[in-house]
């Protein structure tokens, strides 16, 4: 019995809180509350919470019967679990995407996660009368804001390619390869003594300086008579029911609640395959779906924005919520703090706080790859983590290095982190509701499980998922990627990014080929043909992918 | 902030809050093994 087969989950909390710390990640607490603020405030949260019951939960309880199902059958990877369910080569193939985009978007992650983990320092060192983040306490705020984003500008190395190599290692970097080794360290624990373990403390700590940093955002005096906390609140929460009439609107929600979940982004049916048969998967699906909305709405919409209008106002508020995740967390909340009583303090919590969420997301994304080049090749897991770790610093070391107006970061996370994610739920879904059948799905779900998925989800599962998520890729198709192909024919760095990730894909491809022989020389269910009430010798210790 | 506003984020948080409440309670109360809901009858289960 390989090392891969003996990995499991210790206890339905730890998976719960594993999948749910993959899921909780910036997008909680910086993507989500500029949504809200620009399509409609309170308003937005009526197709938010749609979203969340039309297509969050339910596509999240079709990954998670998938990845069970796999499981049982010894696979661990995307690929492997795709062919056993959708009965087929094009299946497994299309599963390539499911390691891709953990793969791909972990480049790119643990750079930003570097940069939470460097603010977060900046803050401690302030505390003990160091420099922080370089604003002066007490200058106007257009002055303030400047400096703010020139510390931002200068640490990621923004104004030119291989910046942060001139003139010797800039710190950033060794806060990235500190964090990248943490990362590998973790994941070398093992699935339950490094991740479940890590995330069963890291979720709770998120919890608590969240709260901490909830209550001060609240407990603001109002520096004027009109930027108190309740108007603050305001600009997030009063309704403009006008918005309802824009599809915009819609597919924001949609979007958002989409990404939040971290569905189609191959992780959940990874971490599913090493659930037992009888362990619940409908309520651990519901459970982690709320512990990332409790992030989300219940702190994500309240810290934020609420802060950016006390001390700057409508107008600061306004450009805090435009200015996207890295401008609202990284340029406009350190001014913010400046301003904020103990903002050091709270500084330091709320990036400790954003560096947690970006961990416990990224440790979740070489898992994925981990398994698959285990079962693919037969090896062992410290030889596969030797594999993942040299791809994954290479990949990104690149995106480290051709930093210059974050065209390599901005180039993967379009293309992996946003386009193919809803092409991955999308044949997904398909594959369970169309191929897998729906039926048989839902038998399979409701194996072990703590309570029954309502039945008007079948038809959710069966014809609202799939055809949102084609509508969605139609409209990226026609809107978005005629851009971006134009963009990789006049950006050489974009280019050359695109053609590191097709050598990325061709190598999964490869190495799928190369354990689909593997798989069916060892006798394995490799096209799903046998009966699903089959159970493995590994269960026993006597087989398995390897 | 209107009184819709209050009302919004008070509904919501309450639902984000309240969910989160029920589904742990439901895990952590729940028995360790040999509990198993059978589809409904609807399903083919």
């Amino acid at each position: 019995m390989s090392a891969s087969n003996k990995q499991e989950w210790g206890s339905r909390l730890g998976v719960i809180l594993a999948v749910a710390g993959s899921a909780v990640g910036l997008g909680n607490f910086l993507r989500f509350p500029g949504q809200a603020a620009q399509h409609g405030g309170g308003a937005f949260m009526i197709p938010y919470f749609c979203a969340l019951l039309l297509l969050g939960i339910p596509i999240g309880w079709a990954e998670w019967t998938m990845g069970r199902y796999g499981g049982r059958k010894g696979f661990h990877s995307a690929p492997a679990i795709l062919g056993v369910i959708g009965r087929g080569r094009l299946w497994r193939y299309l599963g390539v995407i499911g390691v891709l985009i953990p793969l791909g978007v972990s480049f790119y992650y643990v750079f930003i996660e570097a940069w939470c983990l460097s603010y977060c320092f900046k803050y401690v060192g302030a505390l003990f009368g160091g420099p922080g983040i370089g604003i002066v306490s007490g200058a106007p705020v257009g002055e303030q804001t400047g400096a703010s984003a020139a510390t931002f500008n200068t640490m990621i190395g923004s104004s030119a390619d291989g910046s942060l190599f001139q003139g010797g290692v800039a710190s950033i970097v060794w806060f990235w390869l500190a964090v990248f080794a943490i990362n590998v360290w973790l994941v070398r624990r093992g699935l339950s003594g490094g991740i479940e373990t890590f995330c069963k403390w890291a979720m709770p700590a998120m919890a608590v300086c969240a709260l901490v940093v909830l209550v001060r955002v609240l407990t603001l005096d109002a520096p004027t008579p009109d930027q108190t906390v309740a108007n603050g609140l305001g600009f997030m929460w009063n309704p403009d029911f006008e918005a309802l009439k824009h599809p915009d609107t819609w597919m924001a929600a949609a979007g958002q609640i989409f990404f939040s979940l971290s569905v189609g982004f191959g992780v959940i049916i990874n971490y599913a395959s090493y659930m037992k048969r009888k362990d619940d998967l409908v309520l651990s699906g519901l459970t982690a779906s709320a512990t990332n909305e409790l992030f989300e709405v219940g702190f994500g919409g309240m810290i934020t924005l609420t802060a950016s209008f006390v001390f700057l106002g409508a107008t600061g508020a306004m450009a805090a919520a435009a200015s996207g995740s890295f401008g609202l967390g990284f340029t406009t909340l350190p001014v913010v703090f400046a301003q904020m009583p103990a903002g050091n303090l709270i500084g330091a919590l709320w990036f400790f706080m954003l560096f947690l969420a970006a961990i416990t997301s990224s440790i979740s994304m070489y898992q994925p790859t981990l398994a698959f080049v285990e079962e693919a090749l037969g090896c062992t897991r410290d030889k596969a983590i030797a594999i993942v770790a040299v791809v994954g610093l290479i990949g990104s070391a690149w995106v480290v290095y051709f930093s210059g107006g974050m065209v390599a970061l901005g180039t993967i996370d379009d293309w992996v982190g946003t386009f193919l994610i809803v092409v991955l739920a999308a044949v997904q879904v398909i594959c369970f509701a169309w191929i897998f059948g729906m039926t048989r799905g839902m038998k399979e779900a409701h194996e072990g499980a703590y309570m029954r998925i309502p039945s008007i989800f079948r038809l959710v599962i069966q014809f609202v998922a799939p055809a949102y998520l084609l509508i969605a890729i139609g409209t990226f198709a026609s809107q978005s990627l005629p851009g971006w192909w134009k963009g990789l024919g006049t950006n050489p760095v974009a280019r050359n990014t695109m053609l590191l990730v097709l050598a990325v894909i061709l190598c999964l491809v490869v190495l799928t080929a190369i354990g689909e022989k593997r798989w069916r020389a060892a006798g394995l269910d490799v096209d799903g043909e046998r009966p699903p009430d089959d159970e493995l010798p590994a269960r026993s210790g006597k087989g398995g992918a390897r | 902030m209107t009184v819709l506003g209050v009302i919004f984020m008070v509904a919501s948080l309450i639902f984000v809050w309240g969910l989160t409440f029920w589904c742990f309670y439901k895990v952590l109360t729940a028995p360790k093994d040999d509990h198993v809901v059978k589809p409904p009858d609807s399903l083919g289960g």
